[in-house]
Protein backbone atom coordinates (compact mmCIF):
# COMPACT_ATOMS: atom_id res chain seq x y z
CA UNK A 1 0.00 0.00 0.00
CA UNK A 2 1.47 3.34 -1.02
CA UNK A 3 1.02 6.12 1.53
CA UNK A 4 0.52 9.72 0.44
CA UNK A 5 3.61 11.84 1.10
CA UNK A 6 3.80 14.42 3.88
CA UNK A 7 3.11 17.32 1.55
CA UNK A 8 -0.14 15.72 0.35
CA UNK A 9 -1.19 15.02 3.93
CA UNK A 10 -0.41 18.59 4.94
CA UNK A 11 -2.43 19.95 2.01
CA UNK A 12 -5.31 17.62 2.88
CA UNK A 13 -5.23 18.79 6.50
CA UNK A 14 -5.36 22.39 5.34
CA UNK A 15 -8.17 21.72 2.83
CA UNK A 16 -5.89 22.82 0.00
CA UNK A 17 -5.93 19.70 -2.16
CA UNK A 18 -7.73 19.64 -5.48
CA UNK A 19 -11.03 17.77 -5.85
CA UNK A 20 -9.61 14.51 -7.24
CA UNK A 21 -6.54 14.45 -4.99
CA UNK A 22 -8.71 15.22 -1.97
CA UNK A 23 -11.03 12.31 -2.71
CA UNK A 24 -8.16 9.93 -3.42
CA UNK A 25 -6.06 10.94 -0.40
CA UNK A 26 -9.12 11.17 1.86
CA UNK A 27 -10.11 7.65 0.84
CA UNK A 28 -6.68 6.37 1.80
CA UNK A 29 -6.61 8.28 5.06
CA UNK A 30 -10.01 6.94 6.12
CA UNK A 31 -8.61 3.41 5.93
CA UNK A 32 -5.09 4.06 7.23
CA UNK A 33 -4.62 4.73 10.94
CA UNK A 34 -1.06 6.14 10.67
CA UNK A 35 -1.96 8.62 7.92
CA UNK A 36 -5.15 9.57 9.76
CA UNK A 37 -3.05 10.23 12.87
CA UNK A 38 -0.65 12.38 10.83
CA UNK A 39 -3.52 14.39 9.34
CA UNK A 40 -5.05 14.87 12.78
CA UNK A 41 -1.69 16.06 14.15
CA UNK A 42 -1.35 18.53 11.29
CA UNK A 43 -4.87 19.84 11.89
CA UNK A 44 -4.12 20.30 15.57
CA UNK A 45 -0.92 22.19 14.71
CA UNK A 46 -2.88 24.32 12.25
CA UNK A 47 -5.38 25.24 14.92
CA UNK A 48 -2.58 26.09 17.33
CA UNK A 49 -0.91 28.26 14.70
CA UNK A 50 -4.23 29.99 14.05
CA UNK A 51 -4.60 30.72 17.76
CA UNK A 52 -1.06 31.99 18.00
CA UNK A 53 -1.38 34.21 14.92
CA UNK A 54 -4.55 35.74 16.34
CA UNK A 55 -2.35 37.25 19.06
CA UNK A 56 0.06 40.08 18.50
CA UNK A 57 3.48 38.67 17.68
CA UNK A 58 6.06 40.05 20.04
CA UNK A 59 8.36 41.48 17.38
CA UNK A 60 5.73 42.69 14.93
CA UNK A 61 6.14 46.37 14.22
CA UNK A 62 2.61 47.71 14.54
CA UNK A 63 3.90 51.23 14.33
CA UNK A 64 5.18 50.48 10.86
CA UNK A 65 1.93 48.80 9.81
CA UNK A 66 -0.12 51.63 11.26
CA UNK A 67 1.96 54.21 9.47
CA UNK A 68 1.63 52.30 6.20
CA UNK A 69 -2.14 52.20 6.63
CA UNK A 70 -2.13 55.89 7.44
CA UNK A 71 -0.07 56.58 4.36
CA UNK A 72 -2.38 54.49 2.17
CA UNK A 73 -5.48 56.25 3.44
CA UNK A 74 -3.86 59.61 2.80
CA UNK A 75 -2.87 58.60 -0.69
CA UNK A 76 -6.44 57.38 -1.29
CA UNK A 77 -7.89 60.69 -0.10
CA UNK A 78 -5.46 62.69 -2.19
CA UNK A 79 -6.18 60.53 -5.24
CA UNK A 80 -9.93 60.93 -4.66
CA UNK A 81 -9.59 64.70 -4.58
CA UNK A 82 -7.43 64.71 -7.68
CA UNK A 83 -9.88 62.52 -9.60
CA UNK A 84 -12.83 64.62 -8.46
CA UNK A 85 -11.16 67.79 -9.78
CA UNK A 86 -10.23 66.05 -13.01
CA UNK A 87 -13.73 64.73 -13.62
CA UNK A 88 -15.70 67.88 -12.81
CA UNK A 89 -15.78 69.49 -16.26
CA UNK A 90 -16.73 66.26 -18.00
CA UNK A 91 -19.83 65.89 -15.80
CA UNK A 92 -21.44 68.79 -17.54
CA UNK A 93 -24.08 67.50 -19.93
CA UNK A 94 -23.78 63.90 -18.80
CA UNK A 95 -27.07 62.18 -17.79
CA UNK A 96 -27.33 62.63 -14.02
CA UNK A 97 -28.78 59.19 -13.20
CA UNK A 98 -25.76 57.37 -14.66
CA UNK A 99 -23.46 59.01 -12.14
CA UNK A 100 -25.78 58.04 -9.27
CA UNK A 101 -25.94 54.43 -10.48
CA UNK A 102 -22.17 54.18 -10.63
CA UNK A 103 -21.92 55.70 -7.19
CA UNK A 104 -24.44 53.18 -5.84
CA UNK A 105 -22.48 50.25 -7.31
CA UNK A 106 -19.21 51.54 -5.85
CA UNK A 107 -20.86 52.19 -2.48
CA UNK A 108 -22.40 48.69 -2.34
CA UNK A 109 -19.09 47.08 -3.32
CA UNK A 110 -17.33 49.12 -0.66
CA UNK A 111 -19.86 48.07 2.00
CA UNK A 112 -19.54 44.38 1.06
CA UNK A 113 -15.73 44.57 1.02
CA UNK A 114 -15.64 46.52 4.26
CA UNK A 115 -17.98 44.08 6.01
CA UNK A 116 -16.00 41.05 4.84
CA UNK A 117 -12.75 42.70 5.90
CA UNK A 118 -14.18 43.73 9.29
CA UNK A 119 -15.60 40.30 10.04
CA UNK A 120 -12.34 38.52 9.19
CA UNK A 121 -10.06 40.96 10.94
CA UNK A 122 -8.72 39.66 14.28
CA UNK A 123 -9.39 41.88 17.27
CA UNK A 124 -5.83 43.19 17.83
CA UNK A 125 -5.44 44.14 14.18
CA UNK A 126 -8.82 45.87 14.31
CA UNK A 127 -7.64 47.96 17.24
CA UNK A 128 -4.58 49.03 15.34
CA UNK A 129 -6.60 49.90 12.26
CA UNK A 130 -8.90 52.04 14.41
CA UNK A 131 -5.97 53.82 16.00
CA UNK A 132 -4.47 54.45 12.56
CA UNK A 133 -7.76 55.92 11.32
CA UNK A 134 -7.96 58.13 14.40
CA UNK A 135 -4.46 59.34 13.69
CA UNK A 136 -5.46 60.27 10.15
CA UNK A 137 -8.43 62.21 11.48
CA UNK A 138 -6.45 64.11 14.06
CA UNK A 139 -3.57 65.01 11.80
CA UNK A 140 -3.87 67.47 8.96
CA UNK A 141 -5.37 65.71 5.96
CA UNK A 142 -3.34 66.00 2.80
CA UNK A 143 0.11 66.20 4.42
CA UNK A 144 2.74 64.58 2.25
CA UNK A 145 3.98 61.12 3.13
CA UNK A 146 7.63 61.73 3.82
CA UNK A 147 9.15 58.31 3.31
CA UNK A 148 8.57 55.68 0.66
CA UNK A 149 7.08 52.48 2.03
CA UNK A 150 9.33 49.46 1.94
CA UNK A 151 8.00 46.87 -0.51
CA UNK A 152 7.27 43.28 0.37
CA UNK A 153 10.19 42.18 -1.74
CA UNK A 154 12.64 44.06 0.48
CA UNK A 155 15.33 42.00 2.12
CA UNK A 156 15.65 42.40 5.86
CA UNK A 157 18.73 41.36 7.79
CA UNK A 158 18.37 40.77 11.50
CA UNK A 159 20.71 39.65 14.26
CA UNK A 160 19.30 38.32 17.51
CA UNK A 161 20.68 36.31 20.41
CA UNK A 162 20.17 32.97 18.61
CA UNK A 163 20.28 33.53 14.90
CA UNK A 164 21.17 35.72 12.01
CA UNK A 165 18.19 36.01 9.68
CA UNK A 166 17.76 36.94 6.07
CA UNK A 167 14.05 37.49 5.42
CA UNK A 168 12.40 38.18 2.14
CA UNK A 169 8.73 38.12 1.36
CA UNK A 170 7.86 36.02 4.40
CA UNK A 171 10.58 33.43 3.77
CA UNK A 172 13.64 33.14 5.95
CA UNK A 173 17.18 31.80 5.83
CA UNK A 174 18.66 31.70 9.34
CA UNK A 175 22.24 30.95 10.31
CA UNK A 176 22.24 29.74 13.90
CA UNK A 177 24.81 30.53 16.56
CA UNK A 178 25.17 29.56 20.21
CA UNK A 179 23.56 31.72 22.87
CA UNK A 180 26.69 33.13 24.48
CA UNK A 181 28.19 36.31 25.91
CA UNK A 182 31.08 36.00 23.50
CA UNK A 183 28.93 36.48 20.41
CA UNK A 184 29.84 39.66 18.55
CA UNK A 185 27.50 41.27 16.04
CA UNK A 186 28.87 43.35 13.17
CA UNK A 187 26.86 45.38 10.71
CA UNK A 188 28.07 46.84 7.44
CA UNK A 189 25.90 49.62 6.04
CA UNK A 190 26.64 48.29 2.58
CA UNK A 191 24.19 45.47 3.23
CA UNK A 192 25.62 42.71 5.33
CA UNK A 193 25.39 41.59 8.91
CA UNK A 194 27.61 39.16 10.77
CA UNK A 195 27.83 37.27 14.03
CA UNK A 196 31.21 36.06 15.28
CA UNK A 197 31.72 33.45 17.96
CA UNK A 198 34.16 30.76 19.01
CA UNK A 199 32.72 27.32 18.29
CA UNK A 200 32.69 25.42 21.57
CA UNK A 201 33.32 22.04 19.89
CA UNK A 202 36.03 22.94 17.42
CA UNK A 203 37.51 26.02 19.14
CA UNK A 204 37.38 27.79 15.78
CA UNK A 205 36.61 31.46 15.28
CA UNK A 206 33.44 31.27 13.18
CA UNK A 207 31.67 34.17 11.53
CA UNK A 208 28.20 33.75 10.04
CA UNK A 209 27.09 36.47 7.68
CA UNK A 210 24.01 37.33 5.66
CA UNK A 211 23.98 39.70 2.71
CA UNK A 212 21.26 41.52 0.86
CA UNK A 213 20.92 41.31 -2.91
CA UNK A 214 23.18 44.17 -3.82
CA UNK A 215 26.24 42.94 -1.93
CA UNK B 1 7.19 -7.55 10.78
CA UNK B 2 7.36 -4.68 13.23
CA UNK B 3 11.12 -4.27 12.86
CA UNK B 4 10.84 -4.31 9.09
CA UNK B 5 8.22 -1.56 9.29
CA UNK B 6 10.52 0.53 11.48
CA UNK B 7 13.42 -0.09 9.12
CA UNK B 8 11.19 0.87 6.19
CA UNK B 9 10.17 4.04 7.96
CA UNK B 10 13.81 4.94 8.64
CA UNK B 11 14.76 4.28 5.03
CA UNK B 12 11.75 6.29 3.82
CA UNK B 13 12.69 9.22 6.10
CA UNK B 14 16.31 9.05 4.99
CA UNK B 15 15.30 9.02 1.35
CA UNK B 16 12.89 11.89 1.92
CA UNK B 17 15.53 13.93 3.78
CA UNK B 18 18.20 13.16 1.18
CA UNK B 19 16.26 15.41 -1.19
CA UNK B 20 16.86 18.43 1.02
CA UNK B 21 20.55 17.90 1.74
CA UNK B 22 22.69 20.82 0.59
CA UNK B 23 24.50 20.65 -2.70
CA UNK B 24 28.20 21.27 -2.06
CA UNK B 25 29.93 22.55 -5.13
CA UNK B 26 33.66 23.25 -4.97
CA UNK B 27 35.80 24.25 -7.98
CA UNK B 28 37.90 21.53 -9.59
CA UNK B 29 41.15 23.23 -8.62
CA UNK B 30 39.93 24.04 -5.11
CA UNK B 31 42.65 23.96 -2.42
CA UNK B 32 40.16 22.27 -0.07
CA UNK B 33 38.13 19.10 -0.55
CA UNK B 34 35.17 17.75 1.39
CA UNK B 35 36.15 14.34 2.66
CA UNK B 36 33.19 13.73 4.99
CA UNK B 37 29.82 15.26 5.76
CA UNK B 38 27.52 14.44 8.64
CA UNK B 39 23.98 15.80 8.84
CA UNK B 40 23.26 14.15 12.22
CA UNK B 41 20.26 15.89 13.73
CA UNK B 42 19.03 17.60 10.60
CA UNK B 43 15.32 17.37 9.87
CA UNK B 44 12.56 18.77 7.75
CA UNK B 45 9.09 19.21 9.18
CA UNK B 46 5.82 20.72 8.04
CA UNK B 47 4.89 23.92 9.88
CA UNK B 48 1.42 25.06 8.87
CA UNK B 49 1.71 26.08 5.24
CA UNK B 50 5.49 25.84 5.10
CA UNK B 51 8.36 23.41 5.53
CA UNK B 52 11.05 24.07 8.11
CA UNK B 53 14.44 22.69 7.19
CA UNK B 54 16.73 22.41 10.20
CA UNK B 55 20.19 21.66 8.84
CA UNK B 56 23.19 20.80 10.99
CA UNK B 57 26.12 20.04 8.74
CA UNK B 58 29.43 18.87 10.17
CA UNK B 59 31.85 18.92 7.26
CA UNK B 60 35.39 17.62 7.29
CA UNK B 61 37.63 19.45 4.83
CA UNK B 62 41.13 18.61 3.71
CA UNK B 63 43.78 21.14 2.75
CA UNK B 64 44.85 19.77 -0.62
CA UNK B 65 47.30 22.61 -1.28
CA UNK B 66 50.97 22.91 -0.36
CA UNK B 67 50.45 25.99 1.83
CA UNK B 68 49.03 26.47 5.32
CA UNK B 69 45.45 27.68 5.43
CA UNK B 70 44.63 30.63 7.71
CA UNK B 71 40.98 31.20 6.83
CA UNK B 72 38.12 30.02 4.63
CA UNK B 73 34.73 31.36 3.59
CA UNK B 74 31.90 29.16 2.31
CA UNK B 75 29.03 30.76 0.44
CA UNK B 76 25.53 29.58 1.41
CA UNK B 77 22.65 30.30 -0.94
CA UNK B 78 18.98 29.35 -0.99
CA UNK B 79 17.82 30.91 -4.24
CA UNK B 80 14.34 29.41 -4.04
CA UNK B 81 13.72 30.97 -0.60
CA UNK B 82 15.73 34.17 -0.65
CA UNK B 83 16.57 35.05 -4.25
CA UNK B 84 17.64 38.47 -3.08
CA UNK B 85 20.20 37.39 -0.55
CA UNK B 86 22.82 34.95 0.59
CA UNK B 87 24.77 33.83 3.61
CA UNK B 88 28.30 32.77 4.39
CA UNK B 89 30.22 30.88 7.03
CA UNK B 90 33.80 31.99 7.62
CA UNK B 91 36.40 30.36 9.82
CA UNK B 92 39.48 32.41 10.68
CA UNK B 93 42.58 31.98 12.87
CA UNK B 94 43.16 28.56 11.35
CA UNK B 95 46.54 26.87 11.06
CA UNK B 96 45.94 23.92 8.75
CA UNK B 97 49.00 22.40 7.11
CA UNK B 98 49.14 20.66 3.71
CA UNK B 99 46.91 17.53 3.56
CA UNK B 100 45.68 18.09 7.12
CA UNK B 101 41.95 18.04 7.78
CA UNK B 102 39.78 20.44 9.72
CA UNK B 103 36.09 20.55 10.70
CA UNK B 104 33.57 23.16 9.62
CA UNK B 105 30.05 23.39 11.03
CA UNK B 106 27.06 24.96 9.32
CA UNK B 107 23.84 25.30 11.31
CA UNK B 108 20.96 26.84 9.42
CA UNK B 109 17.21 26.98 9.27
CA UNK B 110 15.19 27.49 6.15
CA UNK B 111 11.49 28.28 6.10
CA UNK B 112 10.29 27.47 2.61
CA UNK B 113 7.01 26.91 0.80
CA UNK B 114 5.27 23.56 1.20
CA UNK B 115 5.27 22.82 -2.50
CA UNK B 116 8.86 23.69 -3.23
CA UNK B 117 10.77 22.30 -6.18
CA UNK B 118 12.68 19.06 -5.82
CA UNK B 119 16.07 20.76 -6.29
CA UNK B 120 18.44 20.99 -3.31
CA UNK B 121 17.16 23.94 -1.27
CA UNK B 122 20.63 24.98 -0.07
CA UNK B 123 23.78 25.31 -2.15
CA UNK B 124 27.21 25.58 -0.55
CA UNK B 125 30.17 26.89 -2.50
CA UNK B 126 33.65 28.20 -1.85
CA UNK B 127 34.14 31.96 -1.80
CA UNK B 128 37.75 32.06 -0.74
CA UNK B 129 40.72 30.60 1.11
CA UNK B 130 43.53 32.66 2.68
CA UNK B 131 46.97 31.12 3.10
CA UNK B 132 49.71 31.93 5.61
CA UNK B 133 51.65 33.94 3.00
CA UNK B 134 48.47 36.10 2.59
CA UNK B 135 47.89 34.73 -0.91
CA UNK B 136 44.26 34.05 -1.73
CA UNK B 137 42.24 31.58 -3.76
CA UNK B 138 38.58 31.94 -4.66
CA UNK B 139 35.86 33.76 -6.56
CA UNK B 140 35.73 36.46 -3.83
CA UNK B 141 32.10 37.32 -4.59
CA UNK B 142 31.59 38.28 -0.95
CA UNK B 143 34.83 40.20 -0.50
CA UNK B 144 36.37 37.33 1.48
CA UNK B 145 39.91 38.29 0.55
CA UNK B 146 39.62 41.56 2.47
CA UNK B 147 37.68 40.06 5.40
CA UNK B 148 40.06 37.12 5.83
CA UNK B 149 43.15 39.32 5.45
CA UNK B 150 41.88 41.82 8.03
CA UNK B 151 41.17 38.96 10.45
CA UNK B 152 44.66 37.58 9.89
CA UNK B 153 46.20 41.01 10.55
CA UNK B 154 44.18 41.31 13.77
CA UNK B 155 45.24 37.80 14.81
CA UNK B 156 48.93 38.58 14.19
CA UNK B 157 48.65 41.89 16.06
CA UNK B 158 47.02 40.24 19.08
CA UNK B 159 49.38 37.23 19.22
CA UNK B 160 52.34 39.61 19.02
CA UNK B 161 50.87 41.68 21.85
CA UNK B 162 50.27 38.69 24.12
CA UNK B 163 53.73 37.32 23.37
CA UNK B 164 55.22 40.69 24.32
CA UNK B 165 53.39 40.52 27.65
CA UNK B 166 54.99 37.15 28.40
CA UNK B 167 58.38 38.53 27.42
CA UNK B 168 57.95 41.61 29.62
CA UNK B 169 56.22 40.29 32.71
CA UNK B 170 56.17 36.53 32.42
CA UNK B 171 53.13 34.21 32.39
CA UNK B 172 51.43 36.08 35.26
CA UNK B 173 51.30 39.28 33.21
CA UNK B 174 49.61 37.34 30.40
CA UNK B 175 47.16 35.80 32.87
CA UNK B 176 46.18 39.25 34.22
CA UNK B 177 45.57 40.55 30.70
CA UNK B 178 43.49 37.51 29.73
CA UNK B 179 41.38 37.83 32.90
CA UNK B 180 40.78 41.52 32.15
CA UNK B 181 39.77 40.60 28.61
CA UNK B 182 37.36 37.93 29.93
CA UNK B 183 35.81 40.51 32.24
CA UNK B 184 35.47 42.97 29.36
CA UNK B 185 33.82 40.30 27.16
CA UNK B 186 31.31 39.50 29.90
CA UNK B 187 30.21 43.14 30.12
CA UNK B 188 30.32 43.87 26.42
CA UNK B 189 27.11 45.66 25.31
CA UNK B 190 25.17 43.82 22.59
CA UNK B 191 21.82 44.64 21.05
CA UNK B 192 19.49 43.03 18.56
CA UNK B 193 19.68 44.88 15.29
CA UNK B 194 17.74 44.99 12.02
CA UNK B 195 18.83 46.48 8.72
CA UNK B 196 16.95 47.32 5.57
CA UNK B 197 18.70 48.76 2.53
CA UNK B 198 17.19 51.97 1.24
CA UNK B 199 14.86 51.83 4.23
CA UNK B 200 13.17 54.59 6.11
CA UNK B 201 12.31 55.73 9.57
CA UNK B 202 9.24 53.81 10.68
CA UNK B 203 8.98 55.59 14.00
CA UNK B 204 6.58 58.37 14.79
CA UNK B 205 9.32 60.23 16.60
CA UNK B 206 10.43 63.22 14.56
CA UNK B 207 13.53 62.51 12.54
CA UNK B 208 16.53 64.72 13.13
CA UNK B 209 19.96 65.12 11.60
CA UNK B 210 22.72 64.42 14.05
CA UNK B 211 26.35 65.39 13.48
CA UNK B 212 29.11 62.85 14.00
CA UNK B 213 31.75 63.47 16.64
CA UNK B 214 35.04 61.80 15.72
CA UNK B 215 37.55 59.78 17.61
CA UNK B 216 40.89 60.49 15.92
CA UNK B 217 43.40 57.66 16.18
CA UNK B 218 46.97 58.97 16.01
CA UNK B 219 48.27 56.53 13.38
CA UNK B 220 45.18 56.44 11.20
CA UNK B 221 45.95 57.13 7.52
CA UNK B 222 42.48 58.67 7.10
CA UNK B 223 41.14 61.79 8.77
CA UNK B 224 37.36 61.95 9.24
CA UNK B 225 36.38 65.56 8.44
CA UNK B 226 32.68 65.63 9.21
CA UNK B 227 29.44 63.76 8.83
CA UNK B 228 25.85 63.33 9.80
CA UNK B 229 23.07 60.73 9.87
CA UNK B 230 19.30 60.78 10.33
CA UNK B 231 18.08 59.61 13.71
CA UNK B 232 14.54 58.83 14.84
CA UNK B 233 14.12 57.12 18.20
CA UNK B 234 15.83 53.76 17.92
CA UNK B 235 16.59 54.10 14.21
CA UNK B 236 19.65 55.48 12.48
CA UNK B 237 19.89 55.82 8.74
CA UNK B 238 21.60 57.34 5.75
CA UNK B 239 25.03 58.16 7.20
CA UNK B 240 27.02 60.72 5.21
CA UNK B 241 30.71 61.19 5.96
CA UNK B 242 33.61 63.17 4.58
CA UNK B 243 37.12 61.76 4.85
CA UNK B 244 40.63 62.85 3.86
CA UNK B 245 43.59 60.66 3.00
CA UNK B 246 46.41 61.93 5.17
CA UNK B 247 48.87 59.21 4.18
CA UNK B 248 51.34 59.26 1.30
CA UNK B 249 49.75 56.25 -0.42
CA UNK B 250 46.53 55.95 -2.43
CA UNK B 251 43.65 54.25 -0.60
CA UNK B 252 41.09 51.92 -2.21
CA UNK B 253 38.90 50.89 0.74
CA UNK B 254 38.12 52.12 4.22
CA UNK B 255 35.63 51.51 6.99
CA UNK B 256 34.35 53.98 9.55
CA UNK B 257 33.13 52.47 12.81
CA UNK B 258 29.88 53.96 14.04
CA UNK B 259 29.29 54.32 17.79
CA UNK B 260 25.80 55.32 18.96
CA UNK B 261 24.93 56.78 22.35
CA UNK B 262 21.47 56.79 23.88
CA UNK B 263 19.92 59.38 26.19
CA UNK B 264 21.11 57.40 29.21
CA UNK B 265 24.73 57.71 28.09
CA UNK B 266 25.02 54.03 27.06
CA UNK B 267 27.34 53.57 24.11
CA UNK B 268 27.52 50.69 21.66
CA UNK B 269 29.12 49.96 18.32
CA UNK B 270 26.23 50.08 15.86
CA UNK B 271 28.07 49.07 12.73
CA UNK B 272 30.48 50.27 10.14
CA UNK B 273 30.22 52.42 7.06
CA UNK B 274 32.45 50.92 4.37
CA UNK B 275 33.56 52.64 1.19
CA UNK B 276 35.34 51.45 -1.91
CA UNK B 277 37.02 54.49 -3.38
CA UNK B 278 40.13 55.76 -5.07
CA UNK B 279 41.55 58.29 -2.67
CA UNK B 280 44.88 59.83 -3.62
CA UNK B 281 47.17 61.26 -0.90
CA UNK B 282 45.70 64.51 0.48
CA UNK B 283 42.40 63.99 -1.37
CA UNK B 284 38.95 64.26 0.24
CA UNK B 285 35.90 62.11 -0.49
CA UNK B 286 32.31 61.73 0.64
CA UNK B 287 30.83 58.43 1.76
CA UNK B 288 27.08 57.90 1.54
CA UNK B 289 25.05 54.83 2.45
CA UNK B 290 21.30 54.53 2.14
CA UNK B 291 20.45 51.90 4.70
CA UNK B 292 18.51 51.95 7.94
CA UNK B 293 19.57 50.37 11.21
CA UNK B 294 16.96 49.67 13.83
CA UNK B 295 17.54 48.46 17.37
CA UNK B 296 14.33 46.75 18.51
CA UNK B 297 13.80 46.57 22.25
CA UNK B 298 12.80 43.24 23.73
CA UNK B 299 11.43 44.57 27.01
CA UNK B 300 13.13 47.25 29.05
CA UNK B 301 13.55 50.89 28.16
CA UNK B 302 13.29 51.68 24.45
CA UNK B 303 16.52 52.92 22.97
CA UNK B 304 16.59 56.61 22.09
CA UNK B 305 19.68 57.52 20.10
CA UNK B 306 21.07 60.93 21.00
CA UNK B 307 24.64 61.16 19.73
CA UNK B 308 27.09 59.45 17.38
CA UNK B 309 30.84 59.00 17.18
CA UNK B 310 32.84 57.77 14.21
CA UNK B 311 36.35 56.37 13.98
CA UNK B 312 38.44 54.84 11.23
CA UNK B 313 38.36 51.09 11.81
CA UNK B 314 40.30 49.78 8.78
CA UNK B 315 41.98 50.98 5.61
CA UNK B 316 43.20 49.12 2.53
CA UNK B 317 45.81 50.83 0.36
CA UNK B 318 45.92 50.53 -3.41
CA UNK B 319 48.95 48.21 -3.15
CA UNK B 320 46.88 45.71 -1.11
CA UNK B 321 48.47 46.47 2.26
CA UNK B 322 46.18 47.27 5.16
CA UNK B 323 45.97 49.40 8.26
CA UNK B 324 44.07 48.42 11.41
CA UNK B 325 44.02 50.15 14.82
CA UNK B 326 46.93 49.17 17.07
CA UNK B 327 46.47 47.69 20.54
CA UNK B 328 47.34 51.14 21.92
CA UNK B 329 44.52 52.67 19.82
CA UNK B 330 42.09 50.07 21.14
CA UNK B 331 43.08 51.07 24.67
CA UNK B 332 41.39 54.48 24.27
CA UNK B 333 38.56 54.33 26.87
CA UNK B 334 35.77 55.17 24.43
CA UNK B 335 36.87 52.41 22.04
CA UNK B 336 37.58 49.95 24.81
CA UNK B 337 33.98 50.30 26.03
CA UNK B 338 32.42 49.39 22.70
CA UNK B 339 34.93 47.28 20.76
CA UNK B 340 34.69 43.54 21.26
CA UNK B 341 37.91 41.55 21.53
CA UNK B 342 39.11 40.27 18.15
CA UNK B 343 38.24 36.74 17.06
CA UNK B 344 41.78 35.63 17.80
CA UNK B 345 41.67 37.13 21.29
CA UNK B 346 38.40 35.29 21.96
CA UNK B 347 39.94 32.06 20.71
CA UNK B 348 42.95 32.51 23.00
CA UNK B 349 40.64 33.27 25.93
CA UNK B 350 38.82 30.02 25.26
CA UNK B 351 42.08 28.07 25.18
CA UNK B 352 42.96 29.61 28.57
CA UNK B 353 39.50 28.79 29.93
CA UNK B 354 39.56 25.17 28.78
CA UNK B 355 43.23 24.21 29.00
CA UNK B 356 44.97 26.77 31.19
CA UNK B 357 47.88 29.19 30.96
CA UNK B 358 50.52 26.68 29.82
CA UNK B 359 48.39 25.63 26.86
CA UNK B 360 47.80 29.27 25.94
CA UNK B 361 51.52 30.04 25.96
CA UNK B 362 52.17 26.91 23.88
CA UNK B 363 49.54 28.07 21.38
CA UNK B 364 51.17 31.52 21.13
CA UNK B 365 54.54 29.91 20.52
CA UNK B 366 53.16 27.90 17.59
CA UNK B 367 53.10 31.04 15.45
Amino acid sequence: MKHPNQVQLALLAGGDLGLWDRWRTGRHVSGCASCAGEVQALRTTREQVREVTAELPENLNWNQLAEEMTANVRVGLAAGEAIARFDKPSLVGRPRHLGWNAAMVVACATVVFGAAFWINLPRPQMDHLLSALKRVRTERIGKLVQHPVAGTEDVMLEASSLSLDLSQNGRTLSLMHPHSDAVTVSVSMRGSMGVRYVDADTGQVTTNKVYDAEQ
Amino acid sequence: MRSSSVLGLILWSSAAFAGVLPKIDLPKDSPVAVIASDYGESSETARGGAMLLDLHAALTLRNSSQRRIRGITLLVTAQEVTPGGKGSVTVTSLDVGPFETFPLHIDLRLLRPLQASSAAPVQIGLDGVLFDDLSFYGSDKLGSRRTLTLSEFEARRDRKYFKSLVAEGGPERLRREILESMDHSAHFPTLDVQMVRGGRATNFEPEKQVQFAFLRLPDSPVDPMGGMARIAGNEARAPRLEVKNRSDRPIRYLEIGWILEDHGGRQFLAGSVPAELNLAPGQKSQILENATLKFPTRGGTPLAIEAMTGFVSSVEFADGSMWIPSRADLGVPQLQRVMAPSGEEQRLIQIYRKKGLAALIAELNKF
